[in-house]
């Protein structure tokens, strides 16, 4: 060892015993972190309030959060099992929870894995904008200023992953349709084309979904591939629009089946990176679009281009565009023409990250513009990572457009502050 | 094949000093279990850019793969502590050429899950991910941001996978007896925030015991050292070191445990699956 002695003396490079971080170290878990359940989480405390009342809701706030996330593992020698769950109260909706993010089996079989139960899942290209990612979104906590976590709601399925050189296959089946978390009037009134405004009805606003059965599933598949750095990938999807844009016989609000193909890619280019996706919805029961009670054929597209202008200053485009199909017929045959989205709807967004002293402040602002519904959607964001324990989020979420039935326009009355405290254990 | 042309370079570089350390190096020889096979003794090397290479071989491309643990202690100009641990694997597709790093983390609880996948190229930028498990997202990493902050450390990501060679004009400053000192410049200065740096890399192992970064207004503000190195698997290898901001105070302590070389890591470990799954056979450690 006394080479090894003679380098650590060497003047200017070894620093003294005392001076070591390591030396005292109470964090003597080196030997710990296997075969171990592991309990991880955090306690969190949110508020969020309006700028101003809306006399459709009945509370001034936005967000009254109080939770406890759980969360653990554990492995087995050919399985593993994952937990993730949330138990708190939200004052808004008055309601005491406990729900699983998590709750899922995984097993793997060669190049084959799978894993069952409640699960998170995510693919596709866009930053905040979902094509041919049909799993469930909340977009009730997303407006509300929880955690970007929330975005993604958890669903019940199956998923089959295998990979080989020729092409990874990702098949996901979802036996109970699992809508997106919708605007229910609750927290956030909505636009309703029936009544020609907002609308926060008592009791909440609640969709008809399909009935169970197996072909009343989800099924989305995904293959993909990374050549020399550009990620490919096509998607296929059996299911329903996620929203409940459509209406039954009896003009109950419900999900009209769609079917979905699409693809991506994403690639570096020049400093930062480039993405384009499409994806075509089939509206299955709207061949022609003259249905009146169910939306009609949707081609959605985006590009995108993120870089790093600056050191830890992170900007980002993206164009996307919603192209109804058959827009003549929506309207020929709408109640309510003047309701109906544009032909061609228009989505510019932008991300603007500032992340300073080693990401510990960061400052974000996430833009929606849509030149086409005249609307807007800002998402300023601060936060502050104080240590390994402790961390805050300030934000707000600010809605205006010119029309009351645009997407985001309809919110303009919901826009709000946060404030978000996070213990983490 | 690729350990033995090492261990000849690293005896032949040796034998210059044979006289002054013949008793470190005896030990050093049998702790690396390197009886010597003599060769003809050898001149300091005065090629700048060969100097590089094999510091760069020798810091970053020990066996055919290698896997470690490693844990940070990132410490602020008020003094006041945050940490890291993560799991470290890393496969060489070529000798000095194109490599993956995969890069699971375990602690703190907000970055537990979280995993970073690097493919290093040397013809082109590196493609970088990182897996964000509450998302389930994978989110890739532009090319131009690789010296920032690596998870909140003083470490940047290029730290991770090591900066390319030919980023920078090599220039052998001094010899002494146990360092080349050597001075670098970057080929484009609008893609870095140094102006130049130097660095210390010892005459024998060709690790890099201390790099000091310069900014155009000509002060050192960045310092990464190496305190200690051992040897795994006949690869000698930093197992401490910190990097210090020199203009706020704050610094990061890394330690280096469990290392071993020549695991046998096979190139599905370095995939998109492996980011949601990450590879458990491989991240466990090693029971010898």
């Amino acid at each position: 060892m006394n080479r090894w002695l003679a380098l650590l003396l060497l003047p200017g490079i070894a620093w003294s015993q005392e001076d070591d971080p390591f030396a005292d170290d109470d964090w003597g878990d080196w030997e710990e972190t296997e075969q171990e359940i592991v309990v991880t989480g955090f306690v969190e405390g949110g508020a969020g309030t309006r700028f101003s009342r809306d006399a459709l809701v009945a509370g001034r706030n936005t967000l009254e959060d109080l939770r406890i996330r759980f969360e653990t593992d554990w492995q087995a020698e050919r399985f593993s099992v994952a937990a993730k769950a949330d138990m708190g109260y939200d004052g808004v909706e008055d309601d005491v929870y406990l729900d699983f993010r998590d709750l899922s089996l995984s097993a793997s079989l060669g190049k084959t894995d799978l894993r069952l139960g409640r699960q998170v899942q995510t693919w596709g290209t866009g930053d905040l904008l979902f094509l041919n990612d049909l799993f469930p979104k909340d977009f009730v906590s997303f407006f509300a200023g929880r955690d970007d976590e929330y975005l993604k709601a958890p669903g019940d399925s199956l998923r089959v992953s295998h990979f080989n050189p020729l092409v990874n296959v990702d098949f996901v089946w979802t036996p109970d349709f699992e809508p997106d978390v919708y605007l229910t009037g609750e927290r956030f009134a909505f636009f309703s084309p029936l009544a020609g405004g907002n609308v926060a009805p008592r009791p909440p606003f609640s969709a008809v979904e399909p009935d169970g059965g197996f072909s009343n599933g989800e099924f989305a598949l995904r293959l993909f591939k990374t050549v020399k750095g550009n990620e490919y990938a096509v998607y296929l999807y059996r299911g329903y629009f996620k929203q409940p844009t459509a209406l039954t016989a009896a003009l109950e609000p419900t999900f009209a089946p769609m079917s979905a193909i699409g693809a991506s890619l994403r690639r570096p280019l020049g400093p930062g990176l480039f993405n384009a996706e499409f994806s075509y919805y089939d509206s299955r029961d709207d061949d022609d679009g003259s249905n009146p009670l169910l939306p009609n054929d949707q081609l959605r597209f985006l590009l995108g281009y993120e870089w790093e202008a600056k050191p830890s200053f992170t900007v980002g485009f993206q164009y996307y565009l919603e192209w109804t199909q058959d827009h003549d017929a929506l309207l020929e045959n709408s109640p309510a023409p003047e309701f109906e989205p544009d032909e061609h709807r228009h989505l510019i967004t932008n991300r603007l990250s500032y992340r300073l002293e080693r990401d510990k402040y960061t400052l974000s602002l996430f833009t929606f513009w849509s030149p086409s519904d005249r609307d807007f959607y800002l998402r300023p964001a601060f936060t502050y990572r104080h240590s390994d324990q402790w961390s805050l989020v300030a934000g707000a979420n600010l809605f205006g457009g010119d029309d009351d039935h645009t997407f985001f326009s309809q919110l303009q009355d919901a826009s709000n502050v946060y404030l978000r405290l996070r213990f983490s254990y | 094949m690729r350990p033995a042309g090492r261990f000849c370079r690293l005896e032949r570089s040796a034998r210059g000093r044979m006289k002054r350390k013949e008793i470190e190096m005896r030990i050093l020889f049998t702790l690396a279990g390197l009886l010597a096979v003599n060769a003809a003794g050898a001149e300091p090397l005065s090629d700048a850019d060969e100097i590089v290479e094999r510091a760069n071989l020798a810091a970053y491309y020990g066996g055919a793969d290698g896997r470690s643990e490693v844990r940070m202690i990132i410490t602020d100009g008020q003094g006041r502590q945050q940490r890291r641990q993560f799991t470290v694997l890393r496969r060489d597709v070529a000798e000095a050429a194109d490599q993956q790093f995969l890069v699971v983390f375990s602690q703190p609880s907000d970055v537990r899950g979280t995993v970073f996948l690097v493919h290093k190229h040397v013809d082109r930028d590196d493609d970088r991910w990182l897996y964000l498990p509450g998302l389930d997202l994978v989110k890739r990493i532009s090319a131009g941001d690789k010296r920032t902050s690596f998870v909140g450390a003083h470490y940047f990501y290029e730290d991770v996978s090591g900066r390319r060679p030919s980023d920078d004009t090599h220039e052998l400053q001094e010899t002494t007896d146990d360092f080349y000192v050597l001075g670098h410049t970057p080929k484009d200065p609008g893609s870095v925030e140094f102006a130049y740096y130097q660095t210390w890399i010892d005459r024998e192992t060709f690790l890099p015991m201390k790099i000091e970064y310069t900014n155009a207004a000509g002060d050192v503000y960045r310092r990464v050292e190496v305190s200690k190195v051992d040897v795994f698997d006949g690869h000698p290898t930093v197992t401490v070191s910190r990097v210090s901001d020199l203009l706020t105070g704050g610094r990061t302590d890394m330690q280096f445990r469990y290392i071993k070389y020549d695991v046998g890591l096979p190139e599905d470990v370095f995939t998109e699956r492996a980011l949601r799954n990450p590879p458990r056979e491989w991240l466990q450690r090693p029971t010898d």
